[in-house]
Order: C-alpha cells, then sequence, then structure tokens
C-alpha cells in the first residue's frame, strides 16, 4: 500500500527521531543560503530550499580526527577513534543529485581497503530523498543520467503532492523498515496527485562518448582555451557531492594532538607538488584537465561510474565563471 | 591497536641506529615495538610506507633494507619539509609510526638466471638498495651484476661503507662516479655523468635487466644509453614518486592519468612509463 506524510508530520518524524538520540541531517536556513546541517528539532527543516553546499559532509566531514598521540617520557601513545562511536543518522530531504552521490562513492572508499571512517557513516545513516519539483539554470542530473525524482542511493523516498504533503515510498529494506517503525506518521495514500518534477533545460550528454574523446584528449588546445582562467579556488570540488579527494595532516604539538583527514582538491597547486619543487601538474589548465578526466573517465576505468551527478553547484560557485556543463558539452559536440 | 579497523593507524617503531649519510640524508633502523608485528611484518623489494613524526605528519619512503633481512626495516630520507626535518630531530630509543608495506614491487622471481644492471644517482640509491641486497642475499640466482652510482659530489654519495662492501667483494662489477668538479683527491671511482659513465662501461644487454633510478634528467638521459646499448623497454624498471597522502587509492593525489602510483606502483617498466602520459 502506497503511503503519505504531511508536512507537520515530517517535522514530528523528526523530534522523535532527535528524541531517540539519532542525529538528523536535513537543509536548514542559515543566513541567506540553506546548507545541510544537523537538526536540532523539527521545525528548522526549509524544505523548498536547495542546499548551497552537498550532503556530503554527513558521510565524510570537511574534517575529521582519525588518531590521536601523546608522548612523554614513557613513550609514545597513539589512540585510534573508534568508528563504532558514529552515531545513527538520518538524511532527510536529500536531493537526487545528493543521494546518489555516496552510492557512487562506496566504491572508492571499500576498494581494496575498507576506509571505515566513510563505511560505518554509510552503515548507519538512513537516506529519505526528495523529489525536486524545480530546477535552475545550472541543474543538470538529467544530462549525466539521473533525474529529479531518480530514487538511486536512497532508502526512503518522498515526492510532493498537490494541495501538500508528501508520497513516501520505500527503495530499500531499511527504508522498509523505518515507514513499518514509524507508521503513526504515515497514511495511506489518497488520491493527491504527485508534482510534476522540475525538468532541467541542459542538452543530454552522451557520457560513452565523452569518455572516449578523454580516452584519447590528454593533449588537446580546449584545455589550455577553457581552463587557464581557473583560479583554482577549490570552490568546485568543495562543493561537490562526488569529490573526494583528502588530505592527511598532523595537528597540534609532538607532545599532544591530532591526526586529521581534510577535503583536499586537485585543483590547489600544491597538491601534486614534490619535495624537490618539481610539479607534474605545474599549470592550472592541467589540474583542470585532471578534475574532469577524474570524474568523466578516471572514475569509469576503474569503478564503471561517472564522478558527477549534475546538481549545478560547481557552476553556481565559480569565481570565474567555468561552467562544467558548457565544458561537457563542448566535448560531446566534438 | 595492530589488528585494527583504522586503516590509517600506523605501526610504532623505535629507532635502533641512525646513520648520517650525508648532511641532509639520514637512515634510519626501525624495529616494530608490537612483538606480533615485528614477527608477521613482510614486504617485497620495492614497496613503500608511511613514516609520521608524530605532530608533524607522515611522508613516503621506499623500505630501503632487503626483505631477506629481517627483524628490522630501514628508510633513508633527505631532510626537505616539515615531515622530514621533524624525523631528523629523532634520536636513537625514540619513537616513530610506520604504516604499510604499499605498492607493488621488482618481479625478482622474474629476474632469477639473468645478469642485473642497477643505474643510480644521488638519493635514489634507498629505492634500488633494496633490491641489491635482496639479490646479493640470494647471488647464486643471478649472473652477472653491474651497479652505477653516481652523485653531485663525493659528499653527496649515500650507503659509502655499502659502496665499499660491493667494491671488495668480487661477485659485483660497482662502477661509482661524481660530476665533473665533485671528485676530492683522494676520490678512487670515475669522474662524469651517469649516463655517460653508463655508456662507458658497456653492460651488456644479452639476457638482461636494468633498473634505473634517479632524477628526472638522469632517467632522461639514462634511457636513450640502455637503448644504444641494446636493452628494451620491457627489460627497464623504474620507480615513479608521485606525492602521496593516503597510500591506499583513495585521496586520489597520486594519480598518472588513470595509473594510481600507490596502488599501480611505484615500479614500473619503461614500457608502461612511455605509455602514461606526460604527467610525473
Ligand atoms: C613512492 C615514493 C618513494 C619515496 N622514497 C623516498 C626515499 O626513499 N627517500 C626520500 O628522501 N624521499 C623519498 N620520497 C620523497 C618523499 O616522500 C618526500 O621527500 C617527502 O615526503 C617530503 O616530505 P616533507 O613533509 O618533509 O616535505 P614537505 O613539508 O611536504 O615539503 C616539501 C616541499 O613542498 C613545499 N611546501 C610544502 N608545504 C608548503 C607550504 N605550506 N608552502 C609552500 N611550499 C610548501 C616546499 O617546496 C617543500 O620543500 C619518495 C616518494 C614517493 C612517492
Ligand atoms: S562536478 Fe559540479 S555538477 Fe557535477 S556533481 Fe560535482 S558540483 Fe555537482
Ligand atoms: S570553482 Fe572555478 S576557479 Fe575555482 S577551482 Fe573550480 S573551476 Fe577553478
Ligand atoms: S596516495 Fe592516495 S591515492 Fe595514491
Amino acid at each position: 500500500m502506497p503511503k503519505t506524510i504531511t508536512e507537520q508530520n515530517l517535522r514530528l518524524l523528526v523530534d522523535t527521531l532527535l528524541k531517540e538520540g539519532a542525529r538528523v541531517v536535513a537543509p536548514k536556513q542559515a543566513g541567506t543560503m540553506a546548507l545541510y546541517e544537523p537538526l536540532k528539532s523539527g521545525d528548522e527543516l526549509a524544505l523548498g530550499a536547495l542546499p548551497r553546499r552537498s550532503a556530503k559532509e554527513t558521510f565524510f566531514p570537511l574534517c575529521e580526527t582519525i588518531l590521536t598521540f601523546e608522548k612523554d617520557k614513557g613513550g609514545v601513545r597513539v589512540n585510534d577513534v573508534d568508528p563504532a562511536s558514529f552515531p545513527e543518522t538520518v538524511l532527510l530531504c536529500a536531493r537526487p543529485c545528493d543521494a546518489a552521490a555516496p552510492s557512487i562513492l562506496d566504491a572508492v572508499f571499500s576498494w581494496d581497503y575498507n576506509d571505515e571512517f566513510y563505511l560505518e557513516r554509510r552503515r548507519k545513516t538512513t537516506i529519505i530523498g526528495l523529489a525536486c519539483t524545480t530546477a535552475d539554470d545550472a541543474c543538470f542530473c538529467t544530462a549525466v543520467g539521473l533525474s529529479p525524482a531518480d530514487t538511486r542511493g536512497s532508502d526512503l523516498f518522498l515526492t510532493p503532492l498537490e494541495g501538500g504533503g508528501y508520497a513516501a515510498q520505500a527503495v530499500t529494506d531499511k527504508g522498509k523498515e523505518l515507514l513499518e517503525k514509524r507508521a503513526q506518521f504515515f497514511s495511506d495514500a489518497g488520491s493527491a496527485k504527485p508534482l510534476p518534477p522540475a525538468e532541467p533545460a541542459g542538452e543530454s550528454l552522451d557520457l560513452e562518448k565523452i569518455k572516449s574523446w578523454l580516452d584519447n584528449n590528454f593533449e588537446n588546445p580546449l584545455w589550455t582555451e577553457i581552463a587557464d582562467r581557473c583560479a583554482g579556488c577549490g570552490a568546485c570540488a568543495f562543493l561537490c557531492p562526488a569529490c573526494h579527494c583528502f588530505d592527511i595532516v598532523d595537528e597540534g604539538t609532538e607532545a599532544k594532538g591530532a591526526r586529521r583527514k581534510s577535503w583536499d582538491a586537485c585543483g590547489f597547486a600544491k597538491f601534486t607538488n614534490h619535495a624537490s619543487g618539481h610539479n607534474p601538474r605545474d599549470m592550472q589548465n592541467k589540474r583542470y584537465r585532471n578534475r574532469i578526466m577524474h570524474k568523466f573517465k578516471y572514475y569509469g576505468d576503474k569503478f564503471g561510474q561517472t564522478l558527477c551527478t549534475g546538481c549545478g553547484r560547481c557552476i553556481r560557485a565559480c569565481p570565474v565563471g567555468i561552467d562544467i556543463k558548457a565544458v561537457l558539452d563542448e566535448i560531446n559536440s566534438k | 591497536m595492530c589488528d585494527n579497523k583504522n586503516i590509517y593507524l600506523p605501526h610504532l617503531a623505535t629507532i635502533e641506529e641512525i646513520v648520517d649519510e650525508t648532511p641532509d640524508v639520514r637512515t634510519l633502523r626501525l624495529v616494530f615495538q608490537d612483538e606480533q608485528v615485528r614477527e608477521n611484518f613482510s614486504f617485497r623489494a620495492g614497496q613503500f610506507a608511511e613514516y609520521s613524526a608524530f605532530g608533524a605528519g607522515e611522508s613516503t619512503f621506499c623500505i630501503a633494507s632487503s626483505p631477506t633481512r629481517k627483524g628490522y626495516i630501514e628508510c633513508c630520507f633527505r631532510a626537505t619539509g616539515r615531515v622530514t626535518e621533524s624525523l631528523r630531530q629523532l634520536e636513537v630509543g625514540d619513537t616513530m609510526g610506520v604504516r604499510g608495506p604499499y605498492g607493488n614491487s621488482f618481479p625478482i622471481e622474474e629476474f632469477e638466471g639473468k645478469s642485473l644492471v642497477f643505474v643510480a644517482g644521488g638519493i635514489a640509491l634507498p629505492p634500488l638498495r633494496t633490491v641489491i641486497w635482496n639479490c646479493l642475499d640470494l647471488r647464486d640466482r643471478f649472473k652477472d651484476i653491474t651497479i652505477v652510482y653516481g652523485a653531485r659530489t663525493e659528499a653527496d654519495l649515500v650507503y659509502k661503507r655499502e659502496l665499499e662492501e660491493w667494491q671488495e667483494r668480487g661477485d659485483v662489477n660497482l662502477v661509482k662516479t661524481v660530476d665533473p668538479g665533485g671528485n676530492g683527491p683522494d676520490w678512487d671511482g670515475k669522474v662524469g655523468f651517469v649516463p655517460t659513465i653508463l655508456e662507458e662501461a658497456t653492460p651488456s644487454a644479452q639476457n638482461t635487466i636494468a633498473l634505473v633510478c634517479g632524477p628526472p634528467v638522469m632517467i632522461k638521459f639514462t634511457l636513450p644509453v640502455l637503448e644504444r646499448l641494446g636493452f628494451t623497454d620491457d627489460a627497464i624498471y623504474t620507480t615513479l614518486e608521485n606525492r602521496m597522502k593516503c597510500g591506499l587509492g583513495k585521496c586520489g593525489r597520486c594519480n598518472v592519468g588513470n595509473t594510481y602510483v600507490c596502488k599501480d606502483g611505484p615500479v614500473f617498466t619503461a614500457k608502461q612509463v612511455k605509455a602514461m602520459p606526460q604527467e610525473f
């Protein structure tokens, strides 16, 4: 039997989950923008807004401690961080472009060696996706094979209904369990129709064709024409739900401190700098090329997936107006 | 802390011995503190590890000792930055961190029955020294062993005591050289750049593997010499040293095209290197 949930009950669901000790991450108004943030109450839920940053932080924090150390006369002690201590989490109202990203990133974090910092958070998170009914100029999820109503990566999926409320569809067992366990918040579906999904305007991309062009065009004037003006600010990578490069740094002193894993970006000038001063990607166009290659070729070569969900965040934020969709359109037309 | 799920957690190791090779290059002999790790740790020549100075961070070095020598590992590094300077501050008896071994290795079994030519420049001897000792400890499995090793000056040569040892044992042909002007009055080796000296030494390419490590310019000028001597690109091995952080194929830093040096390398044949985009 299909289910629905009212907006009021959605907020009450948040309150119940919080009361039981879960972490609830959802769009929340933060000044002039909405962000995916841990909520303190269901009232904070910002249902209409597309969050400025992606939901990636839910699984892969901007910065996290991976061990701590202390040194004294007795020697050095290294203390582990136990991923078992991570809280149960519900990521609520994740847009399809955000919900799909972790299921793509699972491949790199579980490849050969398991990164439990990421994977344990994934296991402990239930994703409730939310269909988009409006899109802006930068949205292009349909061009990379997703859609505003795509349930990929979601455990439970909400679709806004005419006259208010949401249709709730279980996508995975986790989602089904949530529906059953929280039955008091859901009703049987009536006759209300779903609102029509958003229609991102972008031309569809032939990802196979783009990949095969990239296979053969490591050297191409395009990289200088388009990417020379990239400022290497890293905004695109930091806003991206699918970028996963990181650094490992020690903070504190020799006597006491923490080793931390923190986001990094291949657009930064020193990302590949050798200690000798030699830098394999010594020009910005080479760094931008790596960004496109990683997303649309290397990740495919390795894991058979594309590292972009068409969320458009990098387009909205780029200070020099580099539009990844335009770059892809250009490659697609070659 | 050993049977742990945290892939970024290093083993603790005690510095057992320190040798200053040059004013800024140092060799550390490390012994794992945990008895089980000490017994179970194994690696293959060519693999690397992430070494940490707590408070400063981690640095990538090859494991410079031979897998045939059990009970300890050695690394040899040049102090050039934050971590390496901090590692240099440590003394005998101090603790540091080691995680690894990572990466692929030299296929030593495939080299058996062949002659070997090692060509190294400056601080790049460590990644070959592990292979050299590995093969010398199994000496009867290989034919001729030639080592051409050069540095800018006499003072820049690393492993000086081992160079002497190789020179004195009768089953290694050691050719050591320093750049013109780098020799003192008592220098008993050659004077000239590594590629030139290699060409003069004319090692036979017949049934021979060449292993080359050095700064990019040395490698650039050495490959054509090896070619003239008759070496094919799949008989020449080298290591790539793109900057690394995780060492585990996750942080996205070390790639050359779609090759991840930390997972697919650091050991490659010249044939593989030539097929890669120029991103190293
Ligand atoms: C597979 C592999 C094997 C290796 N084996 C060896 C080996 O056996 N021995 C060896 O000596 N080396 C080896 N290396 C190289 C070694 O990893 C580096 O020399 C070492 O990591 C330098 O670390 P560091 O933290 O001391 O330098 P860093 O502190 O990272 O500094 C390196 C350089 O980066 C620049 N830099 C860093 N931070 C900044 C900043 N904030 N602003 C401006 N510039 C900055 C500077 O130019 C500095 O000199 C190997 C590398 C690889 C990938
Ligand atoms: S590359 Fe840009 S459009 Fe694609 S997922 Fe990342 S931020 Fe969104
Ligand atoms: S946001 Fe724009 S300028 Fe900044 S790194 Fe990305 S492409 Fe370059
Ligand atoms: S060092 Fe992190 S991916 Fe290779």
